[in-house]
Order: C-alpha cells, then sequence, then structure tokens
C-alpha cells in the first residue's frame, strides 16, 4: 500500500531517528511513503498567535497531500495529527472558514480534498497495516522485555475530534508492543503529559514535568520508555539530562521511538535505525534483544 | 337534539368563529383581532369573536350562548394545540345543545405565534389561512358519538420493587384484583438491597418487608415473580397481557425455604442480590427477606440444566426434604385480560467502569454507592462491617465522589436527585459504624438537599465532622498497596489537596433501566429525551403515559427517592381506580370506517395496521366469496395509515375523508381576501 | 453597570467576551458549573499555578480584559485533560487559545518565542531550524550525513497567502 507522509518540524530537523527508523520498516511491511513537495510547519506554535491561520497551515498540509493522489496521509507527530484534525473537523462543519481558507489556498493553486485520512504511526499501524503483518515481519522477537508506553496527550485527546486510541484506556501502542515480543506495564501516570509545549515559554517547568514521569517510569523497573511522537521524544530522550537537575534525581532510563523497536524485531541493523542518536542510555536495552 | 347528517346536508351551515388570544400567548404575535375581523368575511359565518382565554368559563359561556341565541350548527375555535382543550371544548358544545363533533379547532399556538414569534405581520397572515381552512373543513364535518364499552376492571403492575407493592396494596386495598409481576426470583427492587433510607435512616428492610408480606399475603393481589410480560394486546380497559413464568426448577408450593439445597450445591455462581461482591450457590434463595421464600435455580450455571444429562449433580435434589426440586419444569405462560397498567420497573445504576478514569473496575478500593450499600447491610457479604475491598481492614480514610455519570454531557446530562442524599446518608453510617478513627470527605460539585427533612440531615452529617470538599478529582490513582490516591482543587480555600483514601465510593447516578426498550415497545409507551419513560405531561400529568390506560410509578419515570416513589405509586394507583371504576369507558368515534361496497378485500389495510385492529370477514354472497375488511373499533386508533393505503377509497377515518382534507388544501391555496 | 471586579475596579467588557464566546464554536464556555474538575487534574497548576476554572468563570463574566494581558494564559500545557474530562464541554483549552490569540491582536506582551516562531515559519516554512546532532560517541550528524532526503521549502506565493491567514480576526 502507498501512503504520502507529513513530517513536521521537529522530525526533518532533529529528532532524525524517528524519521529513519520509519522509512525503514515501512517497506518491510510492504508501505511505500511518498512525501509532500515541500516541508512546511502544521501551524501548531501558530495556534497561540491566530488560531485562523492555524488552522489555514493544517489544511494546507491536506492541500498537499491532495496533489500525490493517494487517500492516505501518515503523520507521525501526535501535536500535527492534532492541529491537522481540528482544522479539518473545523473546515469540514463550518461553511465560511471552508471558503475562506479555500481561497487562500487558490492563491497558491492548491485544493483541499476532505476524502484524505489522517493517520498517526499508532493507527497506521495497528488498524491500517494490522497487527498480523506486523507479526510476519518480526524475525527476532523481543522475548523478556518489559516495557513502559508513552502515548502522549494529542493523539488521545480529545474523544469529540475523533482520535487515534481511546482517551483514558488506549491500548494499540501496547498492542503493536506486544506483538514485537515484548510485555508492557501499566502504571498510575501513564497519562501524563511530556510538557513539551512549555519549552515554548517555561523552559524549567517543562523539564520538571518530564522529569518526574521519568522518575516515576523508571522506579517501575522497566526496561525502557516507548514514546511515538518527537516532541515527547525530545522531553525524554533528547533532554533526560537536563530534566535530571531540575527533579534532582538520577535518570538513567532508556527511552526509544516505537518504529526503532519493531525494526530492531524485524532485523535491521542498530545504525540504521538511528539508534546511535538516543541520549537516553540505551545500550542497556539493547543488550537485552538476542543477537 | 343533535342534528342528524339529512337535515344538514339540505341547508346553509350557520359557523361561528371563535379567536382566542390565550393570554399573550397568541395574541403577542398574532392581530387576533385581524383575524377575527378577517374570519367574518368567509362564507356562512354568523359571528368571529375575540377573547382572551377561550377555555375560561366566560369563554365557554360565550360560545354557548352563541350557539342557542344564533342557532349556530358549526364551530371554529382558534386556539391552542387540540391536545390541550380538544376534550373541554367538545364538553361545552355538547352541553349547548350541538354535536361535539361539529367542531374544528384551528392550533394558533403550537402552529403560529410559538414558531414565528419573530414574524408577527407573517404569523397573522398564516393565522388567516389556517382559520380559512378550518371553516373549510367544518363545514364538511358530520356528526359523531361516542360509544361506550365495557372494560375488564384488574390491573397488571409491572415491576414489584416499592413503588409496584404500594400501587398493588392501594389497588387492592380498594377490591380491585391486581396481577403483580416482577422479573427477579423476589419482590422488594432496589429498597431491599439498601441498608438504611434517608433522612431519618430508617432500617430499609425493616419498613420495606411488612409491605412484601402484605401484597403477597392479599386476597386481591395474585404474585408472578420470576415472571416477564411477553405479549399485549388491545387497548385501554380491554388489554389482553401475556405473561411468562419462567421456570425455578423448584415448586413453590414444597419449598420451604430451608436452604438445605444451597449448602450442598457445588456450584458458586456472582451474587446479583449483593451486586457482584459475595458468591452464592447456582440453587439459593435470592435474598435474605426474599417474598417468596422459594429456591430458584439459575440454568446458565446449574451443572444438570446446562448439560441436560439427568445423571449430572442433582445433589439440591437429594438433599432437599421437601422434595421441591423439578429439573424438568417448563415456562408456564398465564393469560390475563387487564382493564390498565402501571409501569414500575425502577431504574438502574450508572456503570463507572465507562469512566475509566475513576479506576472502577480495575482498582478494588474503588466502589460503586449501590456496592456500599450491600457491605453496610448487617445481610450483606460483610456482614455490615465497613471494609477496605482490597484489605479486608477497615478503611482509615473514606471518599465519596459525586456526579458520577451524571450532569455529563458526555454520559447523563440530568441530575440523578439521589447520589447527594445517598453519599450523606452513607457517609452518616461510616461514622456511626466506625467512630472516630476514620476521616471521611466528600467531593461534590453541588450539594443538593432539597426535600423534608434533607437540609437537617446535611447538617447532621457536618455536625458529625464529615468533611465536605468543594470540587470534583479529575481522575483517582491507585498506589501499589492497593491504597488511592488523587489530587483535588478546593474551592473554598483554593488549594490544590493530595488526598489518600483506602476506600473511594463514587456517587454513580440513576439510570434507564436495561428493559425500558421493550417496556416502550411492549405498552406504546414513549421515552424522554433522557431515556426514562415520558409522561403526559411534566407538570399537570405526571403519573401517566400519552397512551391512554398505562400509568407509570417510581424510578422508571425519572430517577427518583422513596418519598417520591410511594407518592407517586399511590397517585398512580388512583388514577387507575379511576378509569376502571365504573366498570365501562368511552370511546372516540374518529376511528376507520368500510364502506364495504367498495372494498375489494386485496388486505392492504390489514397487513398495515399496527394496532391489528383490522380483520378480515368471509362473506358468501348468492354465488361468490369475497373477503371484505372489517374494522374492530375498539382497537382502532384512527392513525389513517389503511385511509393512505387503500386502493380503493373504501377505508377512511371518521372527518378525514378525502373531500374533507382537500377542502382544507383548496382552502390554504386560496389568497387571502378581505380583511387586512 | 452591572458588577465591578472590586480589586482590580474592572467592569465586565461585554463585547470581547461576545467575540470570544464566537470563536468557540461548540465548546460550551456558558454552561461550566464550577466542578473544577478541570483544575483538579491540570498538568500545570502545581508548577506554575493555572486554575483553568478560574479562567472560565472570569470570561464568563467578562473580566477579560486582564486576563489578555496576564502571564498565566501562557502557562497552559496544551495537554487537553480539560477538554476531555469537562463533563459541560465547556473546555478551558479553547477559551486560553482564544484569549491567547487576543493577546497578539493588542500587542500585550507575550513570550517571545511564538512570534520567533511565526517568522520563521514565514521566512523558510518550518518553524525550527536544521540541527546538528551527536551521537553517544560524540560524533556529529545532520541530515545529510544521516543520508536522509532533501526537502524543498515552499515557494514565494506560501508567503503572501500565510501573511494574509495572519490577518484575519
Amino acid at each position: 500500500m502507498k501512503a504520502s507522509v507529513f513530517w513536521g518540524c521537529r522530525i526533518l530537523t532533529e529528532q532524525y531517528a524517528y524519521e529513519m527508523s520509519l522509512r525503514e520498516i515501512l517497506p518491510r511491511l510492504d508501505v511505500e511513503l511518498v512525501d509532500l513537495r515541500e516541508a512546511m510547519c502544521c501551524g501548531d506554535p501558530v495556534k497561540s498567535v491566530n488560531d485562523f491561520a492555524a488552522n489555514y497551515l493544517g489544511i494546507r498540509v491536506l492541500a498537499l497531500a491532495n496533489l500525490t493522489g493517494l487517500k492516505d496521509l501518515l503523520v507521525p507527530c501526535n501535536r500535527c495529527h492534532f492541529v491537522i484534525s481540528e482544522a479539518k473537523h473545523l473546515v469540514d462543519t463550518d461553511e465560511k472558514t471552508r471558503e475562506k481558507i479555500a481561497n487562500l489556498l487558490k492563491e497558491e493553486g492548491l485544493e483541499y480534498n476532505p476524502d484524505v485520512m489522517v493517520w498517526h504511526t499508532i493507527d497506521f499501524l495497528h488498524d491500517h497495516v494490522g497487527l498480523n503483518c506486523i507479526k510476519k515481519a518480526v524475525t527476532k522477537p523481543l522475548k523478556g522485555m518489559k516495557l513502559a508506553v508513552h502515548y502522549g496527550c494529542q493523539i488521545l485527546r480529545y474523544t469529540d475530534l475523533g482520535r487515534v486510541d481511546d482517551a483514558e484506556n488506549p491500548r494499540k501502542l501496547d498492542e503493536l508492543i506486544n506483538a514485537i515480543g515484548a510485555e508492557t506495564v501499566d502504571y498510575s501516570e501513564k497519562l501524563d503529559c511530556c510538557g513539551a509545549h512549555l519549552m515554548l515559554s517555561h523552559v524549567d517547568s517543562a523539564l520538571s514535568l518530564s522529569g518526574a514521569k521519568l522518575k516515576a517510569v523508571q522506579a517501575l523497573g522497566v526496561d525502557g520508555l516507548v514514546v511515538s511522537c518527537p516532541d515527547c521524544g525530545l522531553m525524554y530522550d533528547t533532554k533526560q539530562k537536563e530534566a535530571t537537575s531540575t527533579v534532582g534525581a538520577k535518570l538513567s532510563l532508556p527511552v526509544v521511538y516505537y518504529t526503532q523497536l519493531l525494526g530492531l524485531a524485524s532485523g535491521i541493523g542498530q545504525d540504521k535505525l538511528g539508534l546511535h542518536l538516543n541520549q537516553s542510555p540505551v545500550n542497556q536495552l539493547l543488550s537485552k534483544v538476542s543477537a | 337534539m343533535f342534528q342528524t347528517g339529512l337535515q344538514l346536508a339540505t341547508r346553509m351551515t350557520r359557523i361561528g368563529v371563535y379567536v382566542c388570544h390565550c393570554g399573550l400567548n397568541i395574541a403577542g404575535t398574532v392581530d387576533v383581532e385581524k383575524v377575527a375581523e378577517y374570519a367574518k368575511t368567509l362564507p356562512d359565518i354568523v359571528v368571529a369573536k375575540h377573547y382572551t382565554y377561550m377555555c375560561s368559563e366566560p369563554g365557554q359561556r360565550m360560545i354557548q350562548d352563541d350557539i342557542k341565541a344564533l342557532k349556530l350548527d358549526r364551530i371554529v375555535i382558534a386556539t391552542c394545540s387540540p391536545r390541550m382543550h380538544e376534550e373541554t371544548f367538545r364538553k361545552a358544545v355538547a352541553e349547548a345543545g350541538l354535536n361535539p363533533y361539529l367542531l374544528e379547532i384551528v392550533n394558533l399556538r403550537e402552529h403560529v405565534s410559538w414558531p414565528h414569534s419573530e414574524e408577527p405581520e407573517k404569523a397573522t397572515e398564516k393565522a388567516k389561512a389556517l382559520v380559512r381552512m378550518g371553516v373549510a373543513r367544518v363545514k364538511l364535518l358530520e356528526p359523531l358519538e361516542k360509544r361506550r364499552v365495557s372494560i375488564f376492571k384488574d390491573v397488571l403492575v409491572v415491576g414489584g420493587g416499592i413503588a409496584g407493592i404500594q400501587a398493588s396494596l392501594d389497588l387492592a386495598n380498594a377490591g380491585f384484583k391486581v396481577y403483580l409481576v416482577e422479573k427477579a426470583p423476589s419482590i422488594g427492587g432496589r429498597m431491599a438491597q439498601l441498608d438504611k433510607t434517608f433522612p431519618t435512616l430508617d432500617c430499609s428492610a425493616c419498613i420495606l418487608t411488612p409491605k412484601m408480606v402484605d401484597v403477597a399475603k392479599h386476597p386481591n393481589v395474585t404474585l408472578l415473580t420470576n415472571s416477564e410480560v411477553e405479549s399485549v394486546k388491545g387497548f385501554v380497559g380491554n388489554y389482553e397481557v401475556a405473561i411468562v413464568k419462567k421456570p425455578r426448577y423448584v415448586d413453590g408450593d414444597k419449598c420451604v425455604g430451608c436452604e438445605l439445597c444451597t449448602k450442598v450445591c457445588p456450584v458458586k455462581v456472582p451474587d446479583k442480590f449483593n451486586e457482584r461482591l459475595g458468591k452464592t450457590r447456582a440453587i439459593s434463595i435470592y435474598s435474605s427477606h426474599a417474598v417468596p421464600k422459594v429456591a430458584t435455580i439459575d440454568p446458565d450455571f446449574c451443572l444438570r440444566l446446562k448439560t441436560k444429562k439427568k445423571d449430572v449433580c442433582g445433589k439440591c435434589a437429594q438433599a432437599c426434604e421437601a422434595k421441591a426440586i423439578n429439573f424438568e419444569q417448563q415456562p408456564e405462560t398465564v393469560q390475563l385480560k387487564i382493564g390498565g397498567v402501571i409501569i414500575a420497573v425502577g431504574s438502574e445504576v450508572f456503570d463507572a467502569s465507562r469512566m475509566p478514569e475513576y479506576g472502577y473496575g480495575r482498582f478494588p478500593n474503588v466502589i460503586s454507592n449501590i456496592e456500599f450499600e450491600r457491605i453496610s447491610d448487617a445481610s450483606g457479604p460483610t456482614n455490615g462491617k465497613i471494609l477496605s475491598p482490597k484489605t479486608g481492614q477497615p478503611p482509615r480514610t473514606v471518599v465519596f465522589v459525586q456526579c458520577v455519570g451524571s450532569r455529563d454531557k458526555r454520559f447523563h446530562e440530568y441530575c440523578c436527585r439521589v447520589g447527594c442524599m445517598v453519599s450523606l446518608k452513607q457517609a452518616i453510617l461510616v461514622r456511626e459504624k466506625m467512630g472516630r478513627d476514620v476521616n471521611i470527605y466528600v467531593c461534590f460539585n453541588d450539594l443538593r438537599s432539597f426535600g423534608k427533612g434533607y437540609e437537617e440531615f446535611y447538617r447532621r452529617a457536618r455536625d458529625l465532622d464529615i468533611n465536605f470538599v468543594a470540587g470534583i478529582p479529575s481522575d483517582v490513582r491507585m498506589a501499589s498497596d492497593g491504597s488511592l490516591y488523587f489530587d483535588v482543587f478546593e474551592r473554598g480555600t483554593s488549594k490544590l489537596l493530595e488526598m489518600h483514601s483506602d476506600m473511594v465510593v463514587l456517587a454513580n447516578g440513576l439510570v434507564p433501566s436495561s428493559d425500558i426498550t421493550e417496556i416502550n415497545k411492549l405498552f406504546h409507551a414513549s421515552r424522554s429525551a433522557d431515556g426514562f419513560l415520558l409522561e403526559a405531561h411534566p407538570k399537570l400529568r405526571p403519573l401517566e403515559c400519552s397512551t391512554a390506560g398505562i400509568f407509570l410509578a417510581g424510578a422508571c419515570q425519572g430517577p427518583k427517592d422513596i418519598p417520591d416513589t410511594v407518592a407517586q405509586a399511590s397517585g398512580a394507583a388512583a388514577k387507575a381506580m379511576d378509569l376502571l371504576a365504573s366498570g365501562e369507558i368511552e370511546l372516540e368515534p374518529l376511528k376507520a370506517v368500510v364502506d364495504e361496497d367498495l372494498c375489494s378485500g386485496c388486505r392492504v389495510c390489514e397487513s398495515l395496521c399496527p394496532f391489528s385492529a383490522i380483520e378480515m370477514k368471509r362473506e358468501t354472497k348468492i354465488d361468490e366469496e369475497k373477503l371484505r375488511a372489517e374494522v374492530i373499533e375498539a382497537m382502532c386508533q384512527g392513525c389513517g395509515l389503511c385511509s393512505a393505503a387503500c386502493p380503493t377509497g373504501a377505508i377512511k377515518i371518521q372527518q378525514y375523508s378525502n373531500k374533507q382534507v382537500l377542502a382544507q388544501v383548496d382552502a390554504a391555496l386560496a389568497e387571502t381576501k378581505g380583511g387586512n | 453597570m452591572s458588577l465591578i471586579d472590586s480589586m482590580s475596579m474592572a467592569k465586565p467588557n461585554l463585547k470581547t467576551r461576545s467575540k470570544i464566546l464566537a470563536k468557540l464554536r461548540g465548546r460550551d464556555l456558558v454552561n461550566c458549573f464550577q466542578c473544577i474538575k478541570c483544575t483538579s487534574g491540570c498538568t500545570a497548576l502545581k508548577l506554575l499555578e493555572l486554575e483553568p476554572h478560574e479562567i472560565e468563570k472570569l470570561v464568563n463574566l467578562g473580566l477579560v480584559d486582564e486576563l489578555v494581558s496576564s502571564d498565566i494564559i501562557w502557562t497552559c500545557v496544551t495537554c487537553l485533560k480539560c477538554v476531555q474530562r469537562c463533563p459541560q464541554k465547556a473546555s478551558p483549552y479553547h477559551v486560553i487559545i482564544a484569549l491567547r490569540n487576543l493577546a497578539v491582536e493588542r500587542e500585550a506582551k507575550i513570550p517571545e518565542e511564538f512570534m520567533k516562531k511565526v517568522s520563521q515559519i514565514l521566512e523558510t516554512g518550518l518553524a525550527e531550524s536544521m540541527q546538528k546532532v551527536t551521537t553517544r560517541k560524540m560524533e556529529t550528524c545532520d541530515r545529510e550525513s544521516l543520508k536522509l532526503p532533501k526537502l524543498a521549502g515552499p515557494k514565494e506565493s506560501f508567503q503572501a497567502a500565510f501573511m494574509k491567514a495572519l490577518e484575519e480576526r
């Protein structure tokens, strides 16, 4: 199957491992990814400045997806997925806004197509590709590995909008992890926020939030924390050391993208999956993967 | 006294038109004076007046005086919906000597002033057009007579909770025969599950069981437990109801209630009466104060009944000294002839697992309010001791969380009415049973203690050092030892409080019973938007359905507490007595009628009738045998489906012939001429 | 004149209140009955003292002007828990976004990162700039060295359209 893909900003400019692992694993699942003609921002930071302009950007992404002629658009970042979903919902229900945005798109010769379906990595793999296909691609199941899952906020909430999984009891990423042979562990802080948005205004508070969650997950005694959003990856992996000083605890928790684990379980090499780029101590986790 | 059709056909009609202001309800939008003026310009109008309240005594008298003085033979009243006062006006017109079916109500309120309140000029034009239509129709109306039919006087009460029991006792004491049907093996309903009742803290079983025994013993009451309504045919005063008695596999006449069978049964099953907090056996007596006190076997769990093998188990039959066990028992259908029905099927408790953020179903120490009742009850699974489910030890802190599933657009918008009072009661019980050794908190949004003695009950709770936290938690979390913790922001202090507790009791709201769709279908009892059964009028007719002969009592009509339930039950009983006491009722003549000469026997009407009110009769005339449709007048509701479908126009609804309806259509399309 | 905040002497600004209500599109501010669930679960409460229920009430009473120029509306983490759990669909998050937009419109003092992002998007199409990252073995990598495909930025016509969108009120 084919799908177009919208990466947003964070993945393209910094969280390279997420992009690398996705590009490596999808052909193994018989999925061909088609990039959009240009890289742009979905409008997430613009929401606080001018909600209309943010909606325009979100719909512009869908208009670019429309140019590929493909019905499915994969959006690996949680925040992009939320912005685009809210923009789509607004435009599908409010004539005035649809007209205004359509006029702006027309200036570039672009058109919004309401039939383009928006996916996130989690539901794309769980619902569209399917667990059976995932299981078939696994050659080195991650047996005996115990992991904690962090879904993130903006793909689960709010239910009225139609999200990727159940807001209070999400299971899809847990099931995706089970499909590659590992176990997941439930914990009280599972639905808590990583705090990434506060990096724009209150850096210390952002790191306190991510630090507190890392501390709680570490106390579970798991082999690692699994994420599926570049902002969550930024907070928990890239900035784990900075969070350490903020919460005054020794944080030493391996944090990986699900797609990196999926790649490992399918026998893809560590470097190809960007595992050398993770800043958290992933070697602890990698040593548990059978050769 | 009433004029015949022939007399009417041979002379011009003399019509009186009366336009009602309905206070400002109509006159606030419609220029009623202009409408009356306009009416005067229509042909055959003898008089056209307008008045503030037509339905009032002077209003009615005005019409009656005009009928006599001006020899009017048709009346058009332009007023509110006929569903409000058509009956009243018919009576008034009849008292003045005119056939009550020569009256046409034109709806200027629900059809004009209410929907078009922003456009008074257009509304007035529409009002004129509707009056014109009414006049065109009233000319073609025919005089009709009501028929009296005799009715059955027995009453069916569906549901054996306190509502059904109270209604049954009232009716039985007044001399009516009552059939009380209850689907569980015992009557008592929700009230039997309660420990104490607010605000008196009476022991629930102590005040309920005497009534249960009374109703079971009453010579006028036939108790049908472990039974359900299977089908309902007929109409008010003439219902034919089939009740299915599900097999208990125990002979009720032989069983003495000794419970030896329960002791020897090897199969453990979840205990429904105890809200699944404990286990009972596949054969058991339903509850501690069961009436009747007869064992019942659950066929889903009993080894012999499940496997259908005669050599499997059977320990209960061996142990039973009264030889009451009968594995061969079959369901029995009872056919009843009923005059009126009281629906008292109660309600259920919101399933809090639909709000996973509170941990119900995942965290053992999070329980529902109904589960708390069973724990607190001396006859319950912990013998009345308040114990934390995870540890089995007395809790050191108990927290109540209000409004779970209620006042919530995601689940049920309504306020459940009893949640606050139940939690107050339960909090007081915790204090009384455990003394000062426990901290008790109630997390609330609004605390509603509205009834007689209720506010005093709230004060009693505060006097007992129960703390009220003005704020609702967003979620509840569980620590590794099973204890619970959560944050709640308190409005009074503006502080974020971190609470730790061994027991969280969720004040789950009352929701419509899962049977309600069945009841809806069986009795044609409508439901309101909140899912409960719909009363005929929320203020003035709260005890009956709009379907004649069906009355409502208790929580099935809306969540309520015991005092309101008992009051409503007695009221519903009185309404039923009112309907049935005379032994006969009058039937409206606005029903289908078949012109035999036109009927071709095609049976389309019979297949369409939703009330099964059409029968085909075989007729032999000379050498042909023909099928002709015949209307069972008593069951016909005058819905008009048959009339619309009949290919030959043989079947029509009285007062709704093609001619009459088309005359209205023509009048509607004519221009408004004359007047302003 | 119906009420005055006796601390700040502020009066209700009903015009701005209506503007905010119009932007909320189906989120039911007027129905907030102060159950406090949002604040009880607010991610930003402990660290930054954000009380979403208070913001709902202030806006509902029309006491918005102080809020628009306040710092508190920039403390929201956008975790969306309040939207998910509010029993009246009153959604403080959407109210806060509307207040932020008003702050920009009135040129109040706002965290500078936000306008920096807007400029960045105008220039390059992206809100972030390309980063060099270091591996755990202290080697430096970037997009090119990791052999990730190069992606073009938007054409000039995008700038004009985006600027127009930013003018929408």
